[in-house]
């Protein structure tokens, strides 16, 4: 997929958090805000894992989970610092989505979203029996929030920073050998392979740092709340993510950004709260059948069209008529 | 010793319908190439209008709800191929979102308690282990609509045609195969044999909202624990993933027998028994 | 040891069939070897065989000497053998450019976390695989097509642009699947001059091709495959000359049943 090249990406992201933050005044709305930004980084590691690499995960809610609870335990059992639960929400949920994908990537990419799956029902479970330490139904309370950003405003500038971040690392990336990898063989892997890509090797790779981007968010959303429970980083999570990403446009840097942002707003205005899921699910499959790389997919021609009249063409774009050859 | 037996017997009975639900999940499979995560919700559905009107009518409704909603799958499936998308996952993706919206119609009308009926008040007590009828009544209904699919495969023309298509669909095609046509059939099965799981969950240990994706993955489980490729191991593979619950249940906690398919699934895949070399590169 | 790419001795069945039976092929550097068949010789399965799509059942493949048998094909591709698609798999959407610069991932050492974190040894490498590829796509008249999606192109650069990213490798060894099927008379001739050019330079070449004259135009060495076992083997004369070949492969041409070409 072509796109823009180097960290445009991060830069455009930059300049709409600035915007964002000096923008947002009303407390409600900063609230609002923190918590679609948390959601928009888990949106970005479907778009990692799937919209770059085609491998659909069902369990991005559950690794965000993990590195919530690695950093509520680090806190709350051990008085950590949230530095060090900075490192275990990481490393955790890259550790096992690496693990887990070593495991079942060789198969069809479809067996992987049913392991993911898997994996989130079993995360689950784990977090509602193990008592002593995840606090079970009743949840981990008392995290301690983070000195250096302990108002909603001060968060929320935080969130901002840390999604710049990921999307600058995630820009890296996909500018590497290993980018242009995880694009062949999300198209086709035998074509990876025949170019001497180690395919399990780099997919495991790209699904653990998948993973570690939502541990990140988890680890955001555990010092925001200062609780984290069984309830709160779930499966309707992971399925709203992925509608992020898919109506954003997964293969797209940004698209799972702006997928947070209008699904984020779209979700305030809707009326009851068991419709979200007749909402979510109708949503996907609309976008599947009309606009399958989503809205950033559908503007593209557009954003060209306007930049190509602003900027000079670069010198190695063939003209227009050339390329049509 | 007796208890063990007890549980085996209650295992089969429970087992009865994840083969049930092994079915659908294993014709799509291996025709379509996909998964219809919907196949749990359609049970779900079935259930829900069946708790609500009951009896044979109730039952009656709830397949043709069932029913619809696969049609609904096989209508977007349909689109997708039209639209040129020929990608699985995309098809998968949106099987998904289509449970998911099942799920939610489900708590928006009935709510979030669990749905279950009484069948049969009587008990059979067969060599001191006790029975209820309706157990024997599921492994009955699960076996003849096994041995019913097995005939359609293999003893008719559609079944000719199903079999054509999934071994090659382009083959298939060139040979005045409807291919996608019958490919949205097996969508539409999917809906009809996954409502009939879902009655007799029902009728036995009762369902809620949220079953909808767990009776998937307990169908997916039992489909692929076996091997993917013919209908009776996916039935088998669902007896025994009712038996290791069963006793899990009855041994250990209900934790672990929950777990009991994640795991199924977890090492039935890592042990690369689903369609490893698919991706050799090599074409036959 | 001894230079080329040797196979020797390659078994293959699939259930009953016996795809490759004792069939062997050597590849010199510097000459372009052809291999042809009838379908069903087992050309592809031995094609597959020695770049580790397919696992033999016995037999034995050495790269200058390097034993590579039943290995991945990461690792040949990194011992020097590359090998082209009978039909294309390249991304439509992808740039020339950047199909080229996939070729070349074997050419980059940038680690994982580098290139995540963007450190300036991934940023070097980064930079030396992109000049490859710009003086790659130079070398196969690909520049003016450099930004353009593979998809836009004729079959004719398709198949150049394969070439160009299988070669991007460093392959020593360049093995092509049917590289001419689908092409015009220009296109093939194009493409014929780019393959000798490269085996001018060193490259050794295996041709797996169904065209009988472009084999016996362009290759030094042809081999026969009949049934899985070597039917012929030799010099592109001595092999049109050998009675055997001309019963069972180029008789067929005359009876018009070869097959078609996909």
């Amino acid at each position: 997929m072509k796109q823009l090249r180097n960290h445009a990406n991060s830069a455009a992201a930059l300049l709409i958090a600035v915007l964002f933050a000096l923008l947002l005044r009303d407390p409600v709305w900063i609230d609002v805000a923190v918590v679609i930004g948390i959601q928009a980084l888990i949106a970005l590691s479907v778009g990692l894992s799937f919209g770059q690499a085609g491998l659909l995960s069902l369990a991005q809610a559950p690794f965000a989970a993990i590195g919530a609870y690695a950093t509520g335990i680090i806190s709350v059992h051990y008085g950590g610092s949230p530095l060090a639960g900075l490192a275990g929400a990481i490393m955790l949920p890259a550790l096992l989505g690496y693990l887990l994908a070593r495991l079942v990537i060789r198969l069809e990419p479809l067996a992987v979203a049913l392991a993911t799956l898997s994996l989130a029902a079993i995360v689950e479970v784990v977090i509602r029996s193990w008592d002593s330490v995840t606090g079970g139904y009743v949840g981990l309370s008392g995290i301690s929030p983070l000195a250096w950003a302990a108002s909603p405003r001060e968060y929320f500038w935080l969130v901002l920073l840390v999604i710049v971040i990921v999307i600058a690392l995630y820009e890296n990336l996909l500018a590497s050998r290993f980018g242009r990898a995880l694009n062949t063989l999300r198209h086709d892997r035998a074509r990876a392979m025949a170019d001497g890509v180690p395919v399990v090797a780099v997919s495991s790779a790209a699904f653990g740092l998948s993973a570690a981007f939502a541990g990140v968010a988890g680890w955001l959303y555990a010092h925001y709340v200062s609780y984290v429970g069984p309830g709160d980083l779930g499966t309707h999570l992971s399925i709203s993510v992925v509608l992020m990403a898919v109506i954003g446009g997964a293969s797209y840097v940004l698209g799972p950004v702006v997928g947070a942002i209008v699904l984020g707003v779209l979700m305030r205005m809707l009326p009851a709260q068991e419709l979200q899921g007749l909402f979510y699910g109708g949503t996907l499959i609309l976008i599947l059948l009309v606009a399958r790389d989503g809205l950033l997919g559908i503007a593209e021609p557009w954003f060209a069209r306007a930049l190509r009249a602003i900027v000079p063409q670069p010198a190695r774009v063939a003209p227009e008529d050339e390329r049509r050859t | 010793m007796l208890l063990f037996t007890e549980y085996v017997i209650r295992g089969l009975f429970l087992g009865a319908m994840y083969g049930l639900l092994a079915l659908p999940m294993s014709l799509a499979f291996v025709t379509v190439g996909t998964i219809d995560f919907a196949v749990g919700a359609y049970a779900l559905l079935a259930a829900a209008i069946g708790a609500t009107v009951g009896g044979t009518l109730g039952a009656l409704l709830g397949l043709a709800g069932a029913l619809v909603a696969s049609l609904v799958m096989a209508a977007v499936f349909v689109l997708l191929k039209r639209a040129g998308h020929h990608d699985t996952i995309m098809i998968a993706l949106s099987s998904f979102g289509l449970a998911v919206a099942i799920g939610s119609i489900v708590l928006a009308s009935w709510g979030s308690t669990a749905f279950v009926r009484q069948g049969l008040d009587a008990v059979w007590t067969v060599a001191g282990i006790r029975i209820n009828p309706q157990g024997p009544i599921n492994l009955a209904v699960g076996l003849a609509l096994l041995a019913g699919l097995t005939a359609l495969l293999f003893g008719t023309g559609l079944g000719r045609m199903l079999r054509a298509s999934a071994v090659n669909a382009q083959g298939a095609e060139l040979a005045g195969i409807p291919v996608v046509a019958v490919q949205a059939l097996i969508f539409a099965a999917g809906g009809l044999l996954g409502g009939i799981a879902g009655l007799l969950i029902l009728y036995s240990s009762g369902l809620d909202f949220t079953a909808g994706l767990s009776l998937t993955l307990s169908g997916f489980a039992a489909s692929i624990v076996f091997g993917v490729s013919n209908p009776a191991r996916g039935f088998l593979g669902g007896l025994a993933i009712g038996v290791a619950e069963a006793l899990s249940a009855g041994y250990g906690s209900g934790a672990m027998t929950a777990l009991i398919p994640q795991f199924v699934v977890l090492l039935t895949l890592g042990l690369g028994m689903l369609g490893a070399g698919r991706y050799t590169g090599y074409r036959p | 040891m001894s230079k080329g790419l040797q196979a020797i001795g390659m078994h293959k069945r699939f259930g009953g069939v016996h795809a490759l039976d004792d069939a062997a092929i050597s590849v010199e550097p510097g000459r372009v070897t052809g291999l042809i068949g009838r379908n069903g010789s087992g050309k592809t399965t031995l094609f597959n065989c020695i770049t580790g799509f397919i696992v033999p059942d016995s037999g034995s493949v050495t790269v200058d000497g390097r034993d590579i048998t039943g290995a991945g094909p990461q690792t040949i591709v990194k011992a020097g053998l590359s090998r082209t698609f009978q039909t294309p798999r390249e991304d439509a959407r992808s740039t020339v450019r950047d199909a080229v610069l996939c070729g070349c991932y074997v050419q980059s050492s940038a680690s994982f976390l580098g290139a995540l974190t963007g450190l300036p040894g991934a940023r070097r490498e980064e930079r030396r695989i992109g000049l490859r590829a710009d003086a790659l796509l130079e070398r196969f008249g690909l520049a003016a097509q450099a930004e353009a999606p593979v998809g836009t192109l004729s079959m004719g650069l398709v198949r150049l642009v394969e070439v160009a990213r299988a070669i991007a490798s460093g392959a020593r060894y360049l093995l092509l699947d049917e590289p001419a099927a689908g092409l015009s008379a220009a296109e093939q001739d194009i493409l014929s001059a780019q393959i000798r050019a490269l085996a001018s330079s060193g490259v050794g070449v295996l041709l797996v091709e169904h065209n009988f004259s472009l084999v016996l135009s362009m290759c030094d060495r042809i081999t026969v495959l009949e049934f899985g076992k070597v039917l012929s083997e030799g010099a592109p004369e001595q092999v049109a000359r050998d009675p055997g070949v001309i019963e069972a492969y180029l008789g067929a041409i005359e009876r018009g049943d070869t097959g078609s070409t996909q």
